[in-house]
């Protein structure tokens, strides 16, 4: 039979019910109308007859059972007329008890003993004591369990609760709750049952015992087991409806409570030995109680866990667990002192360890998730308990300890969640940074999850703003992402992705921005550390680590030469001297890529970057002017040029070089002559040996700034001045033979244009070897030029020439004493 | 025979887990309230006599499960609803962005007749939390909302303080009753029938 019949089966069954209900209700109604009892009761038994039938499903089952509820609801109303109309509710209760099938009988029963417990005529512990009792003859699942829940349901506000009207009279709240436990008990009995009845319908064929309709004989075992398991659990709400019904109860105190209602439900929850009925109970009975019984109540019902069957999935009861208290502790500060009176932590994270002990083969994706939800529950809970975190961490630790590197893809995503959770809740990830086991639950994580982990560690820092101010910390940090920092065992180049690797890189230099200490001695520590880490990275990531680490040292240096230099005397480690011999050894390192690990790097693909190294170089220069260090400052040039000749081969990097030297170099001051002399020397030398003839010239002439430091004290070597002009006027004049002979450049007035502007520029200055007659000259020089053949008109260098015209004029109409120095040269 | 049917209203209340469903509900029945959180499993109700107009009536209130892992067996009990509660909680937004959801779910598992002027009651429950500064449904965007849905009446309720609960059910209960009923008209074709649709159950006599 193929399954979609079956439902259609299923479907025309229930319409069947549908229409018998109909039917008999019909003639119900006429007969409650006629107020012939007899014939209610008659056409009453007979509608509830259907719900004998054995072929719904419990979804079609329950359909058809609130079809006959809301019936006896009319009836109902009419056996309270009834016994205002003079037939007592004792003989309604014995009457009803005529109907020919127990089923129809029972729920008449339940009906009519709703009313008697109304009309208080009998003590409503008796009446619910014997409709309890007496649905015991029901004992196919299905309908027990339905029966039982309308017993259930109708008692539901006639239980001798304190303050209810049922109360006193010698019927208390323990004969409610002896009642519901009772029905509970009977309910969760059938309920297992239907597994057991399962395997004998499975085993012998019994047509009585057949799960329900929706199934034929020609299925197989396994496909029977699947539906069995299927609407076992669809019943499931009826059986947790009592755990419900007595949460509602008012006279349940936590005394009560712990005393009688929990043991009693956990003694059945643990003795029913079923998987389904254990994990719903326990997940009902933590949900439908309050948060503080569980709390006071704890150890018993963490007790039950390892009593559970080994296949019950107790990590999601416990952390539903965890989450509830958690949101409880939330609720309001006040509530925090009872977890700590009853050590909601200890107990918590011994009833997880010993589940996960009992539970020898949970999946290692199992344990990890209980113990991030312990971590969730204490940093919520106690917050300012980092032990209580550590304590987590180490058990995890041992968990996964004598294992390889996990890879389970889930276990992963679990150790992040459990390794992110401490950095989510405090914004100041030196909190993190003291956990001891933080860095060796990281050792477990597989490369690449380690570098995920070590990325979320660094974005906390940089979303929360926050320093790590302390050489310790500092190395803890490093330790914690030290997948960024150098290659993992394990790393392979095949799975090399520039892009990926740039952005770790890049976050690593944003990161050693912010450690930073006030104290200079602790800073320069903290440098030392960076160093040493990073030191080890490959020629790789040099380039991207080493400037933060350099700038980060020059602002330490700049941040001492503002006090008092070195008078903190020599046994103070943090004198910029010493500083710089630092960055002179690191920039080697970015320069060259080696220095202790020259052998392992050439597998590698070398990676030099000298064009950054130059840069540093020239940067610690300037800073060593500034702390009025000469000898630091020379030798961090000397680097510089050593770097220029040796490892800058490209024509235009030499030109951007060149010019960077200069500047840097005009900017100095701390040389005495002699080193100047030869740093000036050296840099004129190279400008013009560079490869193109307007680089040349434009270096030579930016060489002469070297020689004119337009400030109070600055050299005023007006005549060398001189001398670099017309060097770099004669390199002009050989390019635009050059470009006469190649034709089409028109670069060379443009050179011309430039140099004019620098001889105005120093006769300006007052140069006295910059006469008005060389400048006559050299505009004349630049009119014939324009005026020639060969050179192609350019607009661009024929407006500079009117500009500089332009502004000659400018300064000879502006009169007094620049005026008249002007007005000697006629444009 | 219809006089008897209206005797009984039928109100079933829905909304997301922790809105104070089961809360109103008690408040209105009993006039009793507990800050603990205990969830709902399954369905359940309690009933109330009302008077209207001389007239009694039994109203049947409907708690249900805002946790659908606690709704096993399905919703065969919206059935003959007349009047549909939907409560939210004014300090989460989610169970008010909810409410769309459980309407529309109510319009296809109970399918009323005339789905357009079905009878529905808007609450949005724990005005009193932290004297209204927790708030985040404002009255206006809750109003907006039930005039969209062809102005369901809105009651701002306290189940703790019982802050307008009795003029909510007042209202849901005259809801209820303006309800047209849905008589399924049952005609019997034979007399006898009933005898002959005895045979139905295999097996032995329970």
């Amino acid at each position: 039979m193929l399954l979609s019949d079956a439902m259609e089966d299923e479907e025309k069954w229930l319409a069947e019910g549908i229409a018998g209900i109909q039917h008999n209700a019909f003639y119900m109604h006429r007969a409650l109308d006629a107020n012939n009892l007899r014939e209610a009761l008659k056409y009453s038994a007979q509608l509830l007859s259907e719900l004998r039938t054995s072929r719904l499903s419990p979804h079609k089952y329950y359909e058809l059972y609130m079809r006959a509820f809301d019936e006896l609801r009319k009836l109902e109303m009419f056996f309270k007329e009834e016994e205002r109309h003079g037939c007592s509710v004792m003989d309604l209760y014995e009457l009803v008890q005529h109907a020919g099938n127990i089923l129809p009988r029972l729920y008449l029963l339940c009906t009519v003993g709703s009313v008697y417990i109304k009309s208080k005529e009998a003590p409503a512990k008796d009446v619910l004591k014997d409709l309890v009792e007496m649905c015991r003859a029901v004992q196919h699942p299905i309908r027990g369990l339905f029966l039982r829940s309308y017993l259930a349901q109708i008692s539901r506000d006639k239980l001798p609760d304190i303050g209810s009207d049922y109360e006193g009279d010698g019927d208390t709240v323990m004969d409610a709750v002896e009642f519901v436990l009772q029905n509970f008990s009977e309910m969760n009995k059938l309920w297992v049952r239907m597994e057991l009845q399962c395997l004998y319908y499975i085993h012998f064929g019994d047509p009585e015992l057949r799960p329900s309709f929706g199934l034929s004989g020609l299925q197989g075992p396994a496909r029977v087991r699947d539906k069995m398991e299927k609407e076992r659990n669809e019943l499931r709400d009826l059986v947790g409806k009592n755990l419900h019904v007595l949460s509602q109860i008012e006279g349940i105190d936590l005394d009560l409570y712990k005393e009688t209602v929990l043991p009693r439900v956990l003694e059945q929850v643990v003795n029913c030995k079923d998987e389904l009925a254990q994990y719903y109970l326990m997940d009902c009975l933590i949900q439908v109680f309050p948060d503080e019984y569980h709390l006071q109540t704890l150890e018993t019902l963490l007790g039950a866990c390892p009593q559970l069957q080994p296949t019950v999935d107790i990590k999601t009861v416990l952390s539903q667990l965890m989450e509830r208290l958690s949101s409880y502790a939330a609720s309001s500060p006040e509530v925090l002192p009872e977890f700590l009176q009853v050590e909601a932590f200890a107990k918590l994270s011994n009833a997880i360890g010993k589940v996960i002990e009992t539970q020898g083969d949970m999946p290692i994706v199992g344990s990890i998730t209980l113990y991030v939800s312990l971590l969730t529950f204490t940093l919520r809970v106690h917050p300012d308990r980092l032990d209580y975190v550590d304590q987590v961490l180490g058990l995890c630790v041992k968990k996964l300890a004598n294992k390889p590197k996990l890879e389970d893809s889930r276990a992963t995503k679990q150790v992040v969640a459990l390794l992110s959770a401490p950095l989510e809740k405090y914004s100041d990830i030196v909190t993190s940074l003291t956990l001891s086991n933080y860095p060796r639950v990281m050792d477990h994580l597989d490369n690449g999850t380690n570098k995920i982990m070590a990325m979320v560690i660094i974005q906390s820092i940089m979303m929360n703003h926050a320093y790590v101010s302390s050489a310790d910390k500092v190395e803890v940090l490093f330790e914690l992402i030290k997948g960024l920092i150098k290659d993992l065992e394990g790393d392979s180049d095949d799975e090399f992705d520039e892009e990926d690797f740039n952005e770790e890189q890049n976050s690593v230099s944003r990161v050693i921005h912010v450690l930073y200490n006030d104290d200079p001695e602790e800073m320069l520590k903290i440098i030392c550390t960076v160093r040493k880490h990073i030191m080890a990275g490959g020629p790789r990531r040099l380039p991207f680590t080493i400037p933060p680490l350099v700038f980060s040292a020059l602002k330490l240096i700049r941040r001492l030469q503002n006090q008092d230099g070195d008078a903190a005397g020599e046994d103070n480690p943090a004198t910029p001297r010493k500083i710089f011999q630092l960055l002179n050894q690191m920039i080697k390192c970015s320069s060259l890529g080696l220095e202790g690990w020259a052998e392992t790097i050439e597998a590698l693909s070398y990676v030099p970057s000298p064009e950054l190294a130059l840069r540093l170089y020239l940067q610690c220069a300037e800073a060593a002017n500034d702390c009025d260090l000469e000898p630091v400052a020379y030798e961090f040039f000397t680097q510089a040029f050593v770097l220029y000749e040796e490892e800058i081969a490209d024509s235009k990097a030499q030109v951007t070089a060149i010019h960077l030297i200069i500047g840097t170099l005009q900017r100095t001051n701390v040389f005495g002559v002699e080193n100047r002399d030869t740093l000036t020397h050296k840099a004129t030398g190279y400008s013009a040996k560079l490869l193109k003839k307007p680089d040349q010239c434009r270096a030579v002439y930016a060489c002469s700034h070297l020689f004119w430091v337009d400030d109070q004290d600055g050299i005023k070597d007006g005549e060398r001045v001189l001398l670099c002009l017309k060097r770099a006027l004669r390199i002009a004049n050989a390019a635009q033979q050059m470009a006469s002979v190649a034709r089409g450049s028109s670069g060379p007035v443009t050179l011309f244009v430039e140099i004019l502007n620098k001889y105005l520029y120093y006769f300006e200055k007052g140069n006295p070897q910059i006469t008005s007659a060389a400048i006559q000259g050299l505009i004349e020089l630049i009119k014939t030029e324009m005026q020639s053949d060969t050179v192609t008109p350019d607009q661009t260098s024929d407006a500079f020439f009117a500009c500089t015209l332009r502004y000659i004029q400018f300064q000879k109409q502006k009169g007094g004493a620049m005026g008249e120095k002007f007005d000697t040269i006629k444009v | 025979m219809a006089s008897r049917r209206r005797m009984l209203l039928k109100v079933i209340i829905l909304g997301d887990s922790g809105v104070g469903k089961t809360s109103l509900m008690n408040q209105y029945v009993n006039r009793k309230f507990s800050n603990q959180y205990k969830a709902t499993i399954g369905a359940d109700f309690l009933t109330k006599e009302v008077q209207f107009e001389d007239r009694l009536f039994t109203l049947q209130i409907w708690d249900t499960a805002g946790q659908e892992r606690f709704q096993s067996l399905g919703v065969a009990f919206y059935r003959g609803a007349d009047c549909c509660v939907l409560v939210h909680d004014v300090n989460v937004m989610k169970s008010f962005d909810s409410l769309n959801n459980w309407r529309e779910e109510f319009l296809i598992q109970a399918s009323p007749a005339d789905p357009e002027n079905f009878p529905f009651v808007v609450l949005g429950n724990k005005v009193d939390v932290d004297g209204g500064n927790s708030r985040v449904v404002s009255e206006k965007k809750a109003k907006a909302w039930c005039a969209s849905k062809g102005n369901i009446p809105y009651f701002e309720t306290s189940a703790k303080e019982g802050l307008n609960v009795e003029a909510a059910f007042e209202c849901i209960a005259r809801n209820a009753l303006k309800n047209e009923p849905e008589e399924e008209i049952y005609l019997p074709d034979t007399i006898d029938v009933a005898n002959a649709r005895q045979q139905k159950s295999s097996g032995c006599e329970c």
